[in-house]
């Protein structure tokens, strides 16, 4: 199962005022606040950890049918950088995620698995690929196979992946 | 206050987010936030924090998780007020 989040940075920082009275209360747990006000770039920290709530979320709600709006219920570990990006865990009350980040000066984009072993399974498509949707999740028809799909629109991105 | 009272002022909350005006001029308790208005996800954030400020309610985190169309707020509202 797969899950991918896009934030275009230049974007997010008018649209958004993470430093608002309750903000980050409503959204992130106490070890994620911790996290922020430990970063020595907090606008980073936020929306990767946003970026990675929402690509977890997606697999959850692929999984579950489920939609909930309950950023705080997938609370993120630390990143560990290697080769390129940044690598963590999401966890909630049933599921670990796993989430592979790539942090640019434009944008941050999270693609989450249920394994950690799918990252290399990836795969991205372009804007030509028809996309079907069942009960709102997308997903794609491959030689009559049902192939998950993800895709994730913010700004002046769109990042289209499957597996 | 009734519920076209409280509709009115939460459509008032709604627009500065709100990326799809037609949706907007056409709604009703069905409107989704994130599927008809395309609000930014993280900007429903900010209609709770507003809504919990022009109504001094307080949203938990069960309420909040159900907040995602018109008529779930609008029970989240009529809720809240009446156990103030």
């Amino acid at each position: 199962m797969i899950g991918n989040d896009v934030i275009d940075l230049e974007l997010a920082a008018v649209q958004s005022n993470w430093k608002r009275k309750g903000f980050l209360d409503k959204i992130f747990t106490a070890a994620e606040k911790a996290l922020i006000a430990t970063a020595v770039e907090k606008d980073l920290m936020v929306w990767a950890l946003w970026s990675r709530k929402e690509a977890a979320y997606k697999i959850f709600n692929r999984q579950t049918n489920l939609r909930l709006y309950n950023p705080i219920a997938f609370e993120c570990s630390e990143m560990e950088y290697a080769d390129g990006f940044y690598y963590g865990v999401v966890v909630n009350q049933q599921s670990t995620y796993f989430t592979k980040t790539e942090i640019t000066d434009a944008f941050i984009h999270t693609i989450a698995t249920t394994r950690p072993e799918d990252f290399r399974k990836v795969y991205w498509l372009d804007d030509t690929v028809t996309v079907l949707k069942k009960n709102g999740i997308p997903f794609r028809k491959a030689q009559n196979v049902a192939k998950p799909v993800s895709i994730s629109d913010h700004g002046q991105f769109r990042k289209i992946i499957s597996i | 206050m009734n519920k076209t009272e409280t509709i009115d002022r939460l459509k008032t909350i709604v627009k500065p987010y709100i990326n799809n005006v037609e949706a907007f001029e056409n709604l009703t308790e069905e409107t989704d936030f994130i599927n008809d208005l395309k609000i930014n996800s993280a900007n429903l954030v900010d209609i709770v924090l507003d809504i919990e400020e022009a109504f001094g309610i307080e949203i938990d985190n069960q309420s909040m998780e159900k907040m995602l169309n018109i008529a779930a707020a609008l029970q989240i509202i009529e809720t809240k007020l009446a156990g103030k």
